[in-house]
């Protein structure tokens, strides 16, 4: 019986690590969607450009001296946040502003072409083999009373907590944060306060890539190997954000965590005593999600919302 | 002070305004009036950059504004109170006076502006910390023109305040705009209360399908039978000189 439950609770910790990651990338989702109104179907994607520009950059630094240094990587770690600022830039003029008032459809259709064009240009320009990424943490794990947990799952669970907080100090706390929030309910009323609508829309894009960027570096040395297909990850933020309550930050953290969780939970002590949970693994997430919906429609801290003529 | 010279809105293939030519002058109260759907809403958004219009010219302070942003119109001092009231329900009352205050470089003005606010609506004050969206419609209206009043407007654009509103709060809001007026902000008010528009208003322009029909002061607008016949209600007008005769 303790076996059981430290084997759960074993779970729910590295559970919480994943979840962390696709709470990442539904935030970045949910930024866009709450602020732009554009279901940004590539945020998996910008997460793998992420993970490989920051290689990219790691191998660059490195050139064959053995092993980074935690310099090395903290540099790296700049440059791919640099990086990501002007690719979310460049999206928000390719993607963004064109497609702002078009039909949702042209929408979706571009950035699921986005997607796409992003994975074949990430392979060819990476090669058809899969990377090894480098981590900064190696695999030091700690113990506490019988549960394991690597520091790399820790620190992606303090990296999440120190984003949000800083999004949150943000959204609540600076002018800009505040008119990204009222751009985001009324973006016409904006306008009328003289909030430059389109400005903020670039920096929600920026900040979006940002998160993306730094799910993808903190993932990959999780994944083991790094390859195009990380992307695919990405279609896990849609239930997470969901599940939480579409276009709500606090949901799409809450969200991604608690898929996080079960998903670890029915892969390791559901699969192990029940067989038939094995061959379920890939879906099982997606049966919650119907569950919940069909219980909130408006998911889990969604709020309903009467939307006013 | 504001020139409209023939202009021309579409929304996409339906042409909203056709050649509308109007004038405010400093220290004016303009009303604009007409029925449901005439365009008055549509002159307001294209004064302040929300619309393009297709032809014909937009001058304020003799400067053109009619390729602007609506942000750059903004700045020039133009502040506009939309249909609606438009205020952001999930910002609280305060956020969404330090968002009217967006484009104030220095906080102790923004902090400044806001005690004002608060001074003209003490109900703000006390719903400071509240959500806008749990307001009562009276008193968003008041927070929506308190909001636009933050930048300090030369020429305050107000659509339809009284919209929606119980009777004792649209007397409330024509004394606040009286008020304003009186205070010296050039007001333009787009209303479908006719009586109470008028009743303040300087110059009244009427507008029918896109179009000004007729303009005036006060008293030449209630002199006009047309006027009286669709927009204030009297039903066919007779004079009482022709009732007899048939007339």
């Amino acid at each position: 019986m303790t076996e059981l439950l430290t084997g759960l609770l074993q779970e729910t910790v590295s559970g919480i690590a994943l979840g962390c990651i696709y709470a990442l990338i539904a935030l970045g989702f949910t930024l866009i969607i709450k602020a732009t109104e554009v279901v940004n179907f590539a945020q998996g994607e910008l997460m793998m450009v992420g993970a490989y520009v920051n290689f990219f950059f790691v191998t660059t630094f490195l050139s064959n001296q053995g092993e980074p240094t935690i310099g090395i990587y903290l540099l790296a770690f700049g440059s791919s946040i640099i990086f990501a600022v002007a690719f979310g830039w460049i999206l928000d003029w390719v993607i963004n502003r064109p497609l702002k008032d078009e039909p949702i459809f042209s929408v979706i259709m571009a950035t699921i072409s986005l997607s796409i064009i992003l994975r074949a240009l990430v392979g060819m320009i990476a090669g058809p083999l899969s990377l090894v990424p480098y981590s900064p943490f190696g695999n030091k794990i700690l113990s506490v009373g019988g549960i394991v947990i690597s520091v790399l799952d820790l620190s992606i669970i303090f990296s999440a907590i120190i984003l949000v907080i800083l999004f949150y100090y943000f959204f609540n706390q600076t002018k800009w944060g505040v008119a990204m929030q009222a751009t985001s309910e009324d973006s016409v009323a904006a306008q009328l306060m003289g909030i430059p609508v389109k400005r903020v829309y670039g920096l929600v894009w920026i900040f979006s890539a940002i998160v993306a960027t730094i799910s993808g570096i903190l993932l990959a040395p999780r994944m083991s190997l790094l390859d195009t297909s990380m992307g695919f990850l990405g279609l896990k933020a849609f239930p997470a954000a969901v599940l939480g309550g579409f276009g709500s930050i606090t949901g799409a953290i809450a969200g991604g965590i608690i898929m996080g969780v079960i998903e670890t939970i029915s892969m390791g002590t559901l699969s192990f005593h029940f067989e038939w949970i094995k061959e379920m693994n890939d879906i099982i997430v997606w049966i919650v999600l119907i569950a919940v919906l069909m219980v909130k429609p408006d998911g889990l801290f969604g709020e309903a919302k009467v939307k006013k003529v | 002070m504001l020139k409209l010279v023939g202009i021309e809105t579409y929304y996409g293939k339906i042409k909203a305004l056709h050649g509308v030519s109007l004038e405010v002058k400093e220290g004016q109260l303009v009303t604009i009036l007409g029925a449901n759907g005439a365009g008055k809403s549509t002159i307001l958004k294209t004064i302040s950059g929300l619309v393009e219009p297709e032809h014909g010219t937009i001058h304020f302070e003799g400067k053109r504004i009619d390729r602007k942003d609506p942000e750059e119109i903004v700045a020039m001092g133009i502040g506009h109170v939309p249909e609606w009231r438009r205020i952001f329900p999930e910002l609280t009352v305060e956020e969404n006076l330090k968002m009217g205050g967006f484009l104030l470089k220095e906080k102790e003005l923004l902090f400044e502006r806001m005690e004002e606010a608060f001074k003209h609506f003490p109900i703000l004050e006390k719903r400071k910390n509240q959500k806008a969206g749990n307001l009562s419609g009276g008193e968003q209206q008041m927070l929506s023109i308190s909001r636009a009043l933050m930048i300090k407007p030369k020429l305050l654009l107000l659509d339809e305040p009284s919209l929606g509103l119980s009777p004792l709060l649209v007397q409330e809001i024509f004394a606040i705009i009286k008020e304003l007026h009186q205070s010296g902000v050039t007001i333009l008010l787009v209303e479908q209360n006719v009586n109470r528009a008028l009743s303040i208003a300087d110059y009244g322009y009427v507008l029918t399908t896109g179009k000004i029909f007729l303009s005036g002061t006060y008293e030449e607008l209630l002199d006009e039978e047309k006027v009286r016949e669709q927009y204030l209600g009297e039903g066919k007008y007779i004079r009482r000189s022709k009732l007899w005769s048939g007339g």
